[in-house]
């Protein structure tokens, strides 16, 4: 008996623990999709939408009048397609090339955001049927002339937005000053800057931005038009199905076209959209980057090269500004001390990001002008050189008074006793913050990449984004960072025990 | 040689020196002595301007510096480097350069301050270090020293200078009592030599044996000053009396 109702009892167990983990797993696939997605939607009646609001306009932005809301002629046309579905609209911000992945990790159903249809886009989502067509439209200064065509702007610096289109025509177009973008106003900063002659982008863009603005101009006609589309995960063939028919009706009741004229984007093109006829997209094979690496190693490498580069000049920088800001810290007369007090706990205080705005497309307003390169070395070397100056004050006030004393006594004024006796014992004590903070440095390097600069961790990226293949470009771009940080570290151990050693 | 007058030092609010008079011929030995904080080490520290009096003025040779106030013109901080560079001073916890040797710690002076040449430094450094016992460690870093080296080694730093009075501050107070006498040698045929010295120390020996004169310090005052016979022998002074009969039980 007892036996008996033991077994069931495991019996039980057993079926109990399979169910929990077929509902566990059913939950999951929702989450990833599959037909559920649409199901998920209507279930929980919101439709997540994901976009990217900065700069955004006049796709999806801040109201100026309520910058607590969202508008544009997307969010419009967001509103209307739940309401089809029979749900509200959430939008999930994200920025605009990290959309893709950020679709394929379940961040939100659907990307609803100016992404063209194109083959490469069909590789790893599938995408609706259109909702808008656009071109591409060249924008100069005023006084520009005779940049009209893609042709014409082959030895000049060029703008566009990463992962764009038009970063992808103008890379075949063998541009040879492309500059990249992560955002659609920067690039237009620096034309006004006088940083680039040209921005190529989406049209819609271009007369939201570039028209109203008196020292611009659109230049030359619209080219290489083509679709807008909404991307959702492969395998969402009910979300996708309900979505074309609700594209379809919004165009023949000229839903479409209301709401782009509010926005100024209406144009003739837009009426082709009825029309649209799906073509059947070949599907190519998943690239493995770790198996062609001799393709994407060499352009991984030039992309260390600059971080490199950058790395080692700023940290230059860092260190004897560093030195000077300690010292006026803490020998300096009075107002000099508080300059360098308030230097210090400034920059330790905001952001790096917010200075490398600043030096790059702040003082460009007051008539300075820094290429992006050196506007980088300024900015890491800057800001590390209120951490180095930290550093040196701790290491000069290790040193025992008496040393100060004994220099002083023997007839040294103050500045021979700083550098022949307190400095010499203090630099071997900051040997090892230093480094660290250089291989900090090293690595925090990447965030140049928001002032254009390409260098290791945004040539990641831009591959990553071409070829999807996130784990071997990641794999082999943390392995070139580890193998050019590790001997930084080995070196300084060294160093630091030898001059240990002569300390004794 | 030495003229102290009427020197005064505070920290904030607590007076520790109360108008110290101090003459001193060439050549004599002085021996400070007195119970802790009683202001003879702030004395000391004063001479070399390590301390700035509140009032007073010091003259050492043929220079002279006013108390009051740091010096801040150039000439007012020449003038402390004068008097810097005339009396050598020996601390009690030695402050030798640890990222120099040995040798280099005794050419610092010479080489930064003078402009000296940097073979006839290391001549004079080697020579120093022989008469104060140490010319084999003169490539030895100061942390491989025991600390009576280390002292002998700072005597030797401070002579480099040529300094016409030398300054020393509890020098053997740090030291494990096997290793003073090594230091104590070296200080009394210092004295024997001629040295001008002042001398402030517990070590009651040493100021018995090597002392021109013994100066009681008491509560920031010159509390009595004689030879060492009528200080250790006959003192005058009821408060000399007692710290001596304290230190005699030690």
């Amino acid at each position: 008996m007892s036996t008996v109702s033991g077994l069931g009892r495991r019996m039980l167990r057993t079926l109990f623990t399979a169910t929990a983990l077929a509902t566990l797993l059913a939950g999951a696939a929702s989450a990833w999709g599959a037909e559920d997605t649409l199901a998920a939607i209507k279930a929980r009646g919101v439709l997540k939408w994901g976009a990217d609001a900065e700069g955004g306009a006049p796709f999806v932005f801040p109201d100026p009048q309520q910058p607590e809301k969202l508008i544009g002629f997307e969010t419009e046309l967001a509103v209307t397609l739940a309401a089809k579905l029979g749900v509200k609209a959430e939008m999930v911000q994200n920025q605009w090339d990290q959309l893709t992945p950020a679709l394929l990790r379940g961040n939100f159903d659907l990307i609803l955001n100016g992404l063209e249809l194109t083959p490469e886009n069909q590789q790893r989502i599938a995408m609706s049927r259109p909702y808008f067509v656009y071109a591409q439209q060249i924008v100069t200064r005023k006084e520009t002339a005779g940049l009209t065509r893609l042709e014409d702007l082959k030895d000049k610096a060029v703008g566009v937005l990463s992962s764009s289109v038009a970063q992808r025509l103008a890379e075949e177009a063998g541009i040879a000053g492309l500059k990249i973008y992560p955002g659609n106003v920067e690039s237009f900063r620096d034309l006004k800057a006088l940083r680039i002659e040209a921005v190529v982008l989406d049209l819609p863009i271009a007369i939201h931005y570039a028209k109203p603005d008196a020292t611009l101009k659109l230049a030359g006609p619209a080219f290489a038009p083509g679709y807008y589309a909404i991307g959702v995960r492969k395998g969402d063939a009910a979300l996708l199905a309900a979505l074309n028919q609700a594209i379809e009706q919004l165009a023949a009741d000229q839903t479409l076209q209301r709401i782009y004229e509010k926005y100024g984007v209406w144009d003739e093109r837009q009426s082709g959209l009825k029309d649209f006829q799906a073509e059947v997209v070949e599907q190519k094979a998943a690239i493995s980057t770790l198996r062609e690496w001799p393709k994407y190693l060499p352009l991984l490498l030039r992309g260390a090269l600059t971080t490199v580069e950058l790395s080692v000049l700023a940290m230059a920088l860092a260190v004897v500004a560093g030195l000077g800001l300690a010292l006026a810290r803490l020998f300096g007369v009075a107002p000099l001390r508080w300059l360098a007090t308030a230097y210090i706990e400034v920059i330790r205080g905001t952001p790096l990001l917010i200075q490398l705005f600043l030096i790059y497309y702040g003082l460009p307003e007051v008539g300075i002008r820094l290429n992006a390169f050196a506007a980088a070395v300024l900015g890491l070397g800057l800001n590390y050189a209120a951490n180095e100056a930290e550093n040196y004050r701790a290491g000069i006030q290790a040193i025992p008074h008496g040393q100060m004393e004994a220099a002083l006594a023997l007839g040294l004024n103050r500045w021979q006793a700083l550098r022949h006796v307190v400095l010499p014992q203090a630099l071997r004590l900051v040997i090892p913050p230093v480094t660290n903070d250089f291989i900090a440095l090293f690595k925090d390097s990447s965030i140049v990449s928001v002032i254009t600069m390409v260098e290791l961790t945004k040539v990641y990226g831009m591959l990553a984004m071409s070829t999807y293949d996130y784990i071997g470009l990641g794999v082999m771009t943390a392995g070139i960072y580890f193998a050019l940080s590790y001997p930084a570290s080995i070196f300084a151990s060294r160093l630091e025990k030898k001059l240990g050693h002569d300390c004794r | 040689m030495i003229a102290v007058e009427r020197l005064v030092k505070s920290y904030r609010a607590t007076r520790v020196l109360h108008g110290i008079d101090h003459a001193q011929a060439r050549g004599e030995t002085v021996v400070l002595i007195g119970p802790s904080g009683c202001g003879k080490s702030t004395f000391l520290r004063c001479l070399n301007q390590l301390e700035i009096a509140d009032s007073g003025r010091i003259t050492i040779g043929d220079i002279t510096v006013e108390g009051g106030h740091a010096p801040r013109t150039r000439e007012e901080r020449e003038r402390q480097g004068q008097l810097r560079r005339r009396a050598g001073m020996v601390f009690q916890q030695f402050n030798l350069f640890p990222h120099l040797t040995v040798l280099q710690n005794v050419t610092a002076g010479p080489t930064i301050v003078k402009g000296a040449n940097r073979a006839e430094a290391e001549a004079t450094a080697r020579e120093l270090l022989a008469k104060v016992g140490l010319a084999d460690k003169a490539g030895a870093h100061p942390g491989q020293l025991s600390g009576g080296q280390q002292q002998r080694v700072a005597i030797a730093r401070a002579l480099a200078m040529q300094p016409e009075v030398m300054l020393f501050d509890e020098p053997t107070s740090a030291l494990d009592p096997e290793l003073r006498d090594e230091v104590l040698g070296v200080m009394r045929r210092l004295a024997e030599e001629g040295m001008t010295m002042i001398v402030v120390t517990h070590e009651m020996q040493f100021a018995r044996d090597v002392a021109d004169r013994v100066v009681f310090f008491d509560r920031g005052l010159v509390a009595e000053a004689g030879t060492p016979e009528q200080i250790f022998l006959a003192p005058q002074n009821e408060r000399t009396r007692e710290f001596l009969r304290k230190t005699s039980t030690r």
